[in-house]
Order: structure tokens, then C-alpha cells, then sequence
């Protein structure tokens, strides 16, 4: 059977009980790349020599005796903001465009130690900042249950590689949704953690009190692996909290939801949104039910309502501070036949950044400005204390949240480009969970008539990350396992 | 009808922290003469994807510097950062406490001007981190006329404290004397170098001048005083441009002025930092600072005497000379070398002329380090107190102590300069006294033919026998001595 179809736990034990090599997987996975990359171009770097000198690497080890780790030989991919050392990190701009890491990100070691194998790296929005991949600056990743549509954003690339089946782990990071609503629009699952499990050094900041890296997989168990690995505290990140390192093994074998008590959201009942999603998550609520949960009602009004505002107001705020080292002075793009330093810094930044980009770094600069900075900032800081509360009252009467991940599937490519507010509004489900710093897992729960993934997102209290993936181990047993997008690619 | 103008200064002075390594990472501190872009990593060049994390010595230190300025501690504060483009800033942001300082509302007092004791309020003490250095490449080393400029990073994120007086000095004087206890106190403290030609240790003013009429002049912020001569002259400068302006019923522009040393004036700056508008907000990568109680206490704990407080106490304990005690109390180091003597026994005053007059004599030619001077307080003192007893002679005292420098103890130092302590008396004095007459036949003539009037020839005699004696024998029997033995 072609290897990159198995999840990363059966590839660690096939490779283990000798059932095959590390190379052969890597090769394995190489191909389908190569099969289907020209229609997906999920990808903006592939390290085919070094993942295969990796594998063979870590196959000698195996020849003595070596245990290779909890991930071994599996192949991975990494969105392109996740510093690689002496490896090209684009973050999909111009303005980074060929520049080398002078190190590793705190998960990349942590990946490496753990055994896997760094096939390449994925496209995203610019520097994280959007909802489809179409914000990057060497072009838009297709989706692979349908070319023609966006694999959601700012991680399309790593939701679109784990869809297609290039490996079957990848990492993403989240700071609105971008973990979870492209793992709803690729049929797949992204787990956010909670704000702080997961080291954030060497992620380039987008905003820093809400990104956060976590997994995208097809399987619940291959998600919980993953988590197991890079869940741990770092001394290099002083908001990653000191928490045990997860194990995730009696969550997986939870039997049912039997006493679980699943909130629902008022607000969004009121919400108009797709009846098909709206339909997923009817399927969903009937299937907690049948499991034996008890669906409690409860009332998110300022997070359904104010979320997005707050985001929109903090998240560029802290970017609009976050990206104004690249000023061409140190690395990256730099202007030439600069004039002056400030004409450096204008002129490089005019040509390095793009649209969406410059739009958050204006709208930031602008809410923490003298004289605006109480209205905006300020207030949005307050709100989102609020949200915070108000979520944490929840999480006293409901172990977990069922919602929706996105308000529609997947959408064309090209349909909300033009509108940046209706590209914000597709937040709407996702960006509460980053404000409260809280895990939120997206799970696919089946297929559209039209063959596009639909999904549905559980929120969990903070370090809830075991409720959320015993839930979906649960559910997993009830809608199967991820699927790899099936549909002619050749 | 004549004007008078009263001055009103604020300081803002930053302290370079004694800390090994830099406020947010491991890079070393010591940047002074390194090789550019050497203690660098990717935190401090502000490389994507880094992280800050807190050094807790350069918050110990502030607490200390806060505690002996008499503030209040905050127990939780927050790092805010401060938005700004320049090239010697590598995130494009600094690093700061502004919404929250670390330490607040001192005061120190100082010598009034009207030579009462007047209190300068302390607004706040926090911690930021420092920029690069930029180094242009015009051949005065300044911006203007520059085509090219370099930046070092060694000094980026290197930790400082803020120290930020309430606009309550009055004088240039007082000023200089601020500066000069402030930098005395961080020294006492081993808070910093407070090196002001170094650049350990930066003062910018900000001076503005009330009028007798009513009217107030604008603040002036005057930079680039690299010495606390230079920031005296620049102020009584500026007192002389400001009330100028104002007599001549102008009015003072608000702006930041450099201070030139060579010309001796200020002139208007086009900062970085005119209208800038920093954006400030809570620094998201740093959750809040939480200091206990007990943290608080520790260090109040651990604090030394501070300066003022020492020459309080050698006022009334050692009823010293100001101006000795001011010496002695300069440095702590030999502040305490010089009570270690007293506490073995010397009497205060002698203690001090010696380590004023000797021991700092010594300790300037050479490198100066305390620590390393070879003569420890126990053995002068044992020294001293032969010169107490009177068993040694001043003279001879200096002369072993000159001995003792190499590292030479206090026993095998008067063997060399052949001192014996107590007095040389008797026979052994009779043995000297006859070969100092025996080598003095001709003066010894005179005086035995009676022409020795006024008694000088005798008087050099005694001279050549108590210097034989190194000035261990008594005038009066030597005198004795010299009469007997030439039948006068």
C-alpha cells in the first residue's frame, strides 16, 4: 500500500517492526508530492535532498539499535513562519524572500529530536494575516477536494499537504482561525492549543498574545502524538506556561460522552450562515447526544458580537508593532538606491509587503495612536477581558463548546480577495478562542453534496486539550477518521 | 524694571546595570572596545521569531537603586514597548516600563542653594533596554555630512535604568551635585560604573526659567553633556540664552538643544525623537513582573551604608574635617579600608591622613583597584600603632610602609629598612653617638674650641646621630650623650 496514505502512528510502527524503511516513506511521500503539487502548490520550499538524507540518517540509527522517537521516520511539513535554521523562511513576502534563519524554532528542534523528517515548508497568507492563502506573495495553494476553491488560510498550505496526502502531519499556527477553519475547509483536523502550551520561539510574531503553533492530521491519535511532542514549556518563550507534558493515551480511549455536558452557542442560532454547515453541526449536536452528552445552552453575547471588532482592532495593533523591524537594515529585502534612511525604510517596505499586510500594519498604527489609543486599543483590551470572563462562566456549567469553524465551506478562489470585510467576517466562530487564550479543535463531519469537507470546531477550557481530543476520538469512532481528498488529479 | 529669573531643572539620568548579560538574553555586556556585532544573537538584532526573556539581576539591581533612592517599590509591573524607527533599534520597538515604573516617588537631598539642606523629589526609576551604537562616517563622526553610517549592535538590549527627578533642582550647581550622588550612590551599590565618559552612566537636562513677572519659560531638553563639567556649563549656557530670549520678551521654543563642548553652546537638534509618537503599549511577549514582599525585603536587607549616611556618621563619630570625609567616603571601598583600621585600632585621624595622603598616593600611581592593594588594613594599623607608642618615627613609618608595598608583611619590611621598634637607648645609643663623633672631627673641633655659638654645630650632630638612629632615640638623652662624651 503506498505509505504516505498511513496516519504518523502506524508509520512510526510499521518503520519500528521493520516493515519499512524511513527512506521509503520519505520517497513515498516525495512522490505523491511530485504527483500532486503542480494543481495544489501547497508548498513554497520541498527539502527533497535533505529529508532524504534525514531518512537515511535515522535509518542507520535504527540498523543500531537506536530508538528513534515517538515520531520516527514520519514525515512533516511546516508552515513557511516557522523559522528553519539555514533553510529559506519566507512567511510568503517579498520581504523575506530568501532569507536564512540563523536558527530553529523551539518546535522544529523539538520535531527533530522527536525523529521526524522536515520534507519542506508550506505556503500561508503573508505572514499569517488572512483567511484563504491567497494573501502570499508566490501564489495561491489550490484545495484539494477542489482546485478551483481556497484551502482556507493563513495555513492552507499545511491544511492542503496533509489533505492531499503529501505526509500526514503538518504544523500550522493560529491567531484567528487559521489552524482550525482550513482544517474545516480540507476535510481534515487542526487543533489551536491553549494560549502558551506550545512554544512560540521561532515563530515569526504576527500577534503576539494570540498566535499559537498546533497540528493538522487526519487521525485524532496522530494529533495527540503530535501534541505529546511539542506541548512542553520552553524557558525561550516567557508566555509559554509550566505545564505537565500531555498524555493523551486514556483521553484516545475514552468510550463515549456520557456525562459530558456540551454547550451550545445561543448567538449563533440567531447567526445566518450556510445550511450546510449549519446542517454539520445539527449532525454533530445529534451524534453528542447519541453518545450520551448532555447539550447545554449557554450564552457567548460578547464574544459572538464583539469578537471580531475587539480582534480586528488588537491583532493588527500588536502586528503593526511586530513587523516594523523589517526596515531592509539588518536582513531580508532592502531597498535599492535608497536615498535616506527613511527613504530605506518606505521604499522596502512599499515593494516588500503586500496589501493585506500593509492594511493591518495602517489599521494597527492607527488604534494605538495619541488621541485614539483609549477609544480603540484600550477599549478592545477591556472587551476582551470580558470575553475571557464570560467564557470562563461557561466553561463552570459545559465541559466543552460545539460550533461551527467557518460559516461557510470552502469558497471559490478569487470571490472574497476583493472584500476584505466579508474576508474578516469568515472569522466570526474562530477568533473568540484566541481572544480567551483557549484549545479549539476542527474535525470534518462529512461531505457537501458537492464533495466539499464540512467541519465543526469544539472549544475547550484553558489546558482542556485532553477534553477536546477525547471528544474527538469519540466522534472520530461515529464520522471515521480524515480522509485524503479524492478526486482526479491526474 | 530688571527681571530675575528662577531656574528650574529636571534630570533624567540613565545608569548602564552591572549585569553580565543583556535585559532580554545571554549576550554579554561588556561591549566597550569589542569587536562590532560580536556579542550579538538573534534576540538582540531583532531577528524574526525571537523572544524576550527577563534578566532577574538587572531587576534586583533596579530594586536596589530604587530602595536606597528612598521610592516606593511596585510589586506588579509590566514592560510596555516603545514604537519608534531608527537604525540603532533593531526591533523597531524599545523595551521599557512606561505605563508602570519599576520604583517610584524618592528623593534625595541635597545642599540647597541658600546652603540649607534641599529635597530633589525622585518621579520614577525603570528599567528599558539600550539601542546600538551608530557611528557615522563623516571625519567629525557626526550625522551631518556623513554618506555612509554604521551600526554596532554590542550595546543593543543592554539593561538601564531611568532615573527621572522631579523638576525640583534650581541651580547648575545643584545639578552637578545630583549627578555626582547619584552616580556615587549606583557606585556604593555595585548598581553600575556610573562612567560618565564611558557612557555607562547618560544625563540629559530638561531647564526651563520661571520670570519675576509672572511669565514661564518653556522646557528645553539639552542632550550630548558628557561629563558633569560639561553639564554645568551647558545649563549656566542655557540659563544665559533662555533668559536673554525672555528679557527681550521673547519666548522660548520647546525643543531638544545638543550640547557642543568645544564651542560651549547649544544648538537646536533635528532629533529622531521630535514629535514622535511612541504608540506605547503593554509588551505582550512578558507577562506581568511580580516582585513579593520578601524579594523587597531581601535587598532592603542588603543594602551597604549609603554615602550620605556614611559621612553622617564619620561627622559625629570620627569628628572628621568635611572636606576629609568627602575623601574618604568617595569610594566605598576605601571608605571601608579606613574603618577596618580604625576597628583594629588606629585613631581616626591618623587613619585617615594615612589613607588619604599614603594609600590613595599609591593606589593613583598605580591602577588604582583597592582589592589588589597588597597592604590590608590590619597590617597598617599594626603599623600605625607603633607610630602611636612613639616606637617608630613618622619618617621611619613611611619609609616601611614604602617597603610593604610589594607585598612585603610588617616584620620583614622594618628588617629591611633596618627599624627597629622601640627606642634605641643606652649602650647601643652610646655606640652610636661616638661613631657619628668619630666620622665629625672637624665639626667636633669647633664646638670643643667653643665657637659653636647658637649651638648649630651641635644641633647637626644630634641631627646625624637621630638619623642614624632612625629616629628611634630620645632628643633629649642624645643631647646628654653628646655632651659627655665631648666633656661639655
Amino acid at each position: 500500500m503506498d505509505l504516505y496514505r498511513l496516519s504518523a502512528c502506524d508509520i512510526v510502527r510499521e518503520i519500528k517492526e521493520g516493515r519499512c524503511s524511513c527512506l521509503e516513506v520519505v520517497q513515498s511521500c516525495l512522490g505523491r508530492v511530485d504527483d500532486v503539487e503542480p494543481e495544489v502548490h501547497a508548498m513554497i520550499s520541498l527539502w527533497r535532498d535533505q529529508s532524504i538524507a534525514r531518512a537515511k540518517e535515522l535509518d542507520a540509527r535504527l540498523a543500531s539499535g537506536e530508538d528513534i522517537g515517538p515520531l520516527g521516520g514520519v514525515p512533516v511539513i511546516l508552515k513557511d513562519n516557522m523559522c528553519t535554521s539555514g533553510q529559506e523562511t519566507t512567511c510568503a513576502s517579498e520581504i523575506l524572500k530568501g532569507w536564512k534563519p540563523p536558527y530553529d524554532a523551539t518546535v522544529v528542534e523539538l520535531l527533530k529530536e522527536a525523529g521526524a523528517v522536515i520534507l519542506g515548508k508550506a505556503n500561508l497568507d503573508e505572514f499569517a494575516m488572512g483567511g484563504s492563502t491567497e494573501n502570499s506573495a508566490f501564489g495561491v495553494t489550490s484545495n484539494p477536494w477542489d482546485l478551483e476553491r481556497v484551502p482556507g488560510g493563513s495555513s492552507g498550505g499545511s491544511a492542503a499537504a496533509v489533505s492531499a496526502g503529501y505526509v500526514p502531519i503538518s504544523l500550522g499556527s493560529d491567531t484567528g482561525g487559521s489552524i482550525r477553519q482550513p482544517a474545516a475547509f480540507c476535510g481534515i483536523y487542526g487543533l489551536k492549543p491553549t494560549y502558551g502550551r506550545v512554544s512560540r520561539y521561532g515563530l515569526v510574531a504576527f500577534a503576539s498574545s494570540l498566535d499559537q503553533i498546533g497540528p493538522f492530521a487526519r487521525t485524532v491519535e496522530d494529533l495527540a502524538r503530535v501534541m505529546e511532542v511539542i506541548g512542553v514549556s520552553d524557558p525561550k518563550d516567557s508566555t509559554s506556561q509550566e505545564v505537565d507534558r500531555s498524555d493523551f493515551s486514556v483521553a484516545l480511549r475514552r468510550a463515549d460522552l456520557k456525562g459530558k455536558k456540551i454547550g451550545i452557542i445561543e448567538e449563533i442560532d440567531a447567526y445566518d450562515y450556510d445550511p450546510r454547515v449549519k446542517k454539520a453541526l445539527e449532525d454533530t449536536v445529534k451524534a453528542c447526544r447519541d453518545e450520551g452528552a448532555d447539550i447545554v445552552p449557554i450564552s457567548l453575547k460578547t464574544a459572538i458580537e464583539y469578537g471580531m471588532a475587539c480582534y480586528y482592532i488588537l491583532a493588527p495593533a500588536e502586528a503593526s508593532s511586530n513587523l516594523a523591524r523589517y526596515d531592509g537594515v539588518r536582513y531580508g529585502h532592502s531597498a535599492k538606491d535608497a536615498s535616506s534612511v527613511v527613504d530605506l525604510y518606505l521604499k522596502t517596505r512599499r515593494e516588500g509587503f503586500g496589501d493585506e499586510v500593509k492594511r493591518r500594519i495602517l489599521t494597527g498604527t492607527y488604534v494605538l495612536s495619541a488621541g485614539f489609543y483609549d477609544a480603540y486599543y484600550l477599549k478592545a483590551q477591556k472587551v476582551r477581558k470580558a470575553i475571557k470572563e464570560e467564557f470562563a462562566r461557561a466553561f463552570e456549567k459545559v465541559d466543552s463548546i460545539v460550533l461551527p469553524a467557518s460559516p461557510t465551506p470552502a469558497f471559490k478562489i478569487g470571490e472574497l480577495i476583493d472584500d476584505p470585510m466579508a474576508m474578516y467576517m469568515a472569522d466570526v466562530f474562530t477568533i473568540p478562542v484566541n481572544m480567551a487564550g483557549l484549545p479549539g479543535l476542527s474535525m470534518n463531519v462529512g461531505l457537501s453534496q458537492e464533495g466539499l469537507p464540512l467541519g465543526v470546531q469544539f472549544i475547550g477550557p484553558r489546558w482542556g486539550e485532553e477534553e477536546l481530543i477525547g471528544t474527538a476520538a469519540v466522534m472520530e469512532r461515529r464520522f471515521g477518521k480524515a480522509e485524503i481528498a479524492h478526486r482526479e488529479v491526474k | 524694571m530688571s527681571l530675575t529669573f528662577t531656574t528650574v531643572i529636571g534630570l533624567e539620568i540613565h545608569v548602564q546595570l552591572a549585569t553580565k548579560t543583556k535585559l532580554f538574553c545571554g549576550c554579554s555586556t561588556d561591549y566597550i572596545g569589542a569587536v562590532p556585532n560580536t556579542n550579538v544573537c538573534p534576540l538582540c538584532t531583532g531577528q524574526p521569531g525571537t523572544l524576550p526573556v527577563l534578566n532577574e539581576r538587572a531587576v534586583e539591581l533596579g530594586t536596589r537603586a530604587g530602595l536606597a533612592l528612598g521610592c516606593r517599590i511596585n510589586k506588579v509591573t509590566r514592560f510596555d514597548r516603545k514604537n519608534y524607527f531608527y537604525p540603532d533599534l533593531p526591533k523597531a520597538y524599545q523595551i521599557s516600563e512606561f505605563y508602570v515604573p519599576l520604583a517610584e516617588k524618592g528623593s534625595l537631598t541635597l545642599l540647597g542653594d541658600d546652603g540649607e539642606p534641599h529635597r530633589v523629589g525622585i518621579t520614577r526609576l525603570h528599567l528599558e533596554e539600550d539601542a546600538g551604537k551608530l557611528v557615522h562616517g563623516a571625519s567629525d563622526g557626526r550625522i551631518v555630512g556623513s554618506t555612509q553610517s554604521f551600526v554596532d549592535y554590542n550595546r543593543s538590549s543592554v539593561p538601564l535604568a531611568e532615573i527621572v527627578s522631579d523638576p525640583d533642582i534650581t541651580s547648575p550647581r545643584m545639578a552637578k551635585d545630583y549627578v555626582s550622588t547619584v552616580r556615587q550612590m549606583v557606585r556604593y551599590l555595585g548598581v553600575s560604573d556610573g562612567d560618565m565618559e564611558k557612557g555607562s552612566m547618560r544625563v540629559d537636562a530638561n531647564i526651563s526659567l520661571k520670570v519675576s513677572d509672572g511669565r514661564w519659560g518653556d522646557r528645553v531638553e539639552i542632550k550630548n553633556m558628557n561629563s558633569l563639567k560639561a553639564l554645568e556649563r551647558a545649563l549656566e549656557y542655557e540659563i544665559e540664552r533662555q533668559s536673554g530670549i525672555l528679557s527681550d520678551g521673547g519666548r522660548i521654543k520647546q525643543e531638544t538643544r545638543n550640547w557642543d563642548d568645544s564651542a560651549g553652546v547649544t544648538s537646536s537638534s533635528r532629533s529622531k525623537e521630535e514629535s514622535n509618537d511612541y504608540r506605547y503599549f503593554t509588551e505582550p511577549d512578558l507577562p506581568p513582573l511580580v516582585l513579593s514582599q520578601d524579594f523587597i525585603d531581601d535587598i532592603a536587607r542588603s543594602l551597604p551604608e549609603l554615602p550620605w549616611e556614611k559621612k553622617a556618621r564619620y561627622e559625629v563619630e570620627f569628628a572628621l574635617p568635611a572636606d576629609d570625609i568627602a575623601v574618604l567616603t568617595e569610594h566605598r571601598e576605601l571608605a571601608q579600608f579606613f574603618e577596618d583600621c580604625v576597628s583594629y585600632g588606629s585613631t581616626p585621624s591618623r587613619a585617615s591622613n594615612w589613607v588619604r595622603t599614603e594609600v590613595l598616593r599609591v593606589l593613583n600611581e598605580g591602577d588604582g583597584d583597592l582589592a589588589t592593594f597588597p597592604i590590608r588594613p590590619k597590617s597598617l594599623s599594626a603599623l600605625l600603632k607603633l607610630v602611636e607608642d612613639k616606637k617608630i618615627s613618622t619618617t621611619a613609618a613611611k619609609e616601611v610602609f614604602e617597603s610593604m608595598i610589594p607585598g612585603v608583611d610588617l616584620d620583614r619590611a622594618m628588617e629591611i629598612c633596618g627599624v627597629t621598634a622601640g627606642s634605641l637607648t643606652g649602650d647601643a645609643l652610646v655606640g652610636v653617638v661616638r661613631s657619628v663623633i668619630a666620622s665629625n672631627e672637624d665639626v667636633v673641633d669647633i664646638i670643643k674650641s667653643g665657637q659653636d655659638k647658637k649651638d648649630k654645630k651641635k644641633k647637626f650632630l644630634q641631627g646625624q646621630i637621630m638619623k642614624e638612629a632612625r629616629g628611634q632615640a630620645d632628643p633629649k638623652e642624645v643631647s646628654a650623650l653628646i655632651d659627655s662624651e665631648l666633656s661639655l
